[in-house]
């Protein structure tokens, strides 16, 4: 069967610095970081963690008021970008127009949520057990589904072909993205829309984070550094919200019609450890790397950046970077390898397609953003080149970005500069 | 507060819609009222004025018939 080449010809994103592609990369690239302490007055005991959250973003603004208002965040978040991504790509919504003759009907979304409509459901919670209501809004169950803002965008941009949600943990976005690749790539899609969105702020789920002994510690004063990746000094991870949406294309679609190509996708690979659910394992890992390149048909020594999944737990980082070394050997060293995760948080279900999109914007600028706040380097993190600080002028031909989610599920995704 | 007034702020609220637009002969549909907003919109009626619909009531077509319906419920079970 004749593969197709993907072209990746629209972006998108919902970020704490705003929806804003160029400015978004430029803050990565100088290290500044979107973390801020949130301190909330739940009772009994009020939230107080290092946090991302998108203060700027408008919901109403951004979708209109009764679309909006049919949407968890989680799912408002998605729209918009897919909003801004579809936009980027010069497609219009909805019902094509006049001059675009071609039918939609093979066209879809492949989205990802960790948590789907999280906030919906306490809300919902919070009505029945702390304010002894005995129902709920008739609304729950299509805000909290976890395919809404698959349906949504499905439904705002007239897409017929297939819609569908992936739930993968902190890989449920990369996840979708490899999927949606490879119907582009088969020829089973024209063009595929896929991303990312979730906002985990729910009081119950931040609660089970917590519990879990993996979120990173700060306060009013330190949350900006509280996220840390390969530094001996970290403490763990940092949540946040987002949302954020590529367009994938038929390359000679694309190229037909006058598209921009941001770049081009050219692999991915996906594994599972098998052996534990949240202590990730270097074999699993290295079977998703090589996965990937295989896929690419990329050797090792063409891999000029990755975007590291490095979340900054303790036990996490090491993993990453001992798999790193097995699939790269000599080249380990000289690969520069980055965790944007420092800056701008772990957005879990958006957070492999937010990487994505850094990772594809390094290729296409040519400059690799830093792991951020990277100053005493942890021993069990040695053997590749850490960036530590914003380069430009890059020499970049192939990059990948890793995914690597508690349950021990693995994505990698492989992309080339624009042609 | 009157039947009319209730959903007209409904409609302010969830849709934007200049209150003056919302008279008695507008059609629910054309004026964004969907299935899953005439749901949102039955609930905030059982809230407000402390009553219960049964749930094979059948749908209103336009505002006024709405109001209607709301006015004759209230009615009964005050």
């Amino acid at each position: 069967m004749t593969q197709r080449r993907v072209a990746i010809t629209g972006l998108g994103i919902i970020s704490p610095y705003g929806g804003d592609l160029p400015d978004f990369f430029a803050r990565l690239l100088a290290g500044e970081s979107a973390v801020h302490f949130l301190h909330t007055d739940d009772i009994p005991r009020p939230l107080a963690i290092p946090f991302v959250s998108c203060h700027g973003f408008n919901p109403d603004e951004a979708l209109g008021r009764p679309l909006a208002g049919m949407m968890d965040r989680f799912a408002q978040l998605g729209t918009a970008a897919a909003f801004n991504a579809w936009a980027d790509a010069g497609l219009s919504r909805g019902e094509p127009a006049k001059e675009e003759s071609e039918s939609r009907d093979n066209w879809g979304v492949a989205w990802g949520t960790a948590l789907g409509g999280t906030l919906a459901y306490e809300k919902g919670y919070r009505e029945l057990w702390q304010k002894g209501r005995e129902r709920v809004s008739p609304l729950s169950v299509i805000l909290g589904m976890n395919n809404a803002a698959n349906a949504h965008i499905s439904i705002q941009l007239g897409l017929g072909g297939v819609s569908m949600s992936h739930t993968v943990a902190c890989a449920s976005s990369a996840i979708a993205i490899g999927e949606a690749f490879r119907r582009v790539r088969s020829g089973e899609a024209t063009v595929m829309l896929t991303g990312g969105s979730d906002a985990p702020q729910a009081y119950g789920v931040a609660r089970a984070w917590e519990a879990l002994r993996v979120m990173a510690s700060g306060d009013a004063n330190t949350s900006p550094y509280a996220c840390r990746p390969f530094s001996a000094d970290r403490t763990g991870l940092v949540l946040g919200e987002g949302g954020a949406a590529l367009v994938l294309e038929d390359w000679e679609h694309a190229v037909a019609r006058g598209a921009r190509i941001h770049g081009e996708m050219v692999g991915y690979g996906t594994s599972c450890d098998h052996s534990h659910l949240v202590r990730p394992e270097a074999a699993g890992q290295v079977r998703a790397l090589n996965a990937a390149l295989s896929d690419a048909g990329l050797a090792p020594e063409q891999i000029d950046y990755i975007n590291a999944h490095g979340t900054a737990t303790a036990e996490g980082d090491p993993v990453e970077v001992a798999a790193l070394k097995l699939v790269f050997g000599e080249h380990a060293a000289r690969l520069p390898v980055s965790a944007s995760k420092s800056m701008h948080g772990h957005q879990l279900g958006a957070a492999g397609a937010i990487e994505a999109i850094v990772t594809v914007l390094a290729l296409r600028e040519q400059a690799i953003p830093p792991t951020a706040h990277l100053k005493a380097l942890d021993p069990a993190c040695t053997g590749v080149d850490h960036v530590t600080s914003g380069r430009r002028h890059q020499p970049l031909q192939a990059a990948l970005s890793n995914s690597f989610a508690f349950g021990g599920s693995n994505a990698v995704l492989a992309f080339r500069a624009p042609a | 507060m009157e039947s009319l007034d209730l959903i007209r702020e409904f409609l302010k609220d969830h849709v934007g819609l200049d209150p003056e637009k919302v008279t008695a002969e507008a059609e629910l549909a054309e004026i964004g009222v969907d299935s899953l907003m005439m749901l949102e919109l039955m609930f905030e009626f059982e809230d407000r004025c402390g009553i219960t619909l049964s749930s094979d009531l059948k749908s209103p077509k336009t505002v006024g018939e709405m109001v209607t319906l709301m006015d004759r419920l209230r009615s009964e079970q005050s």
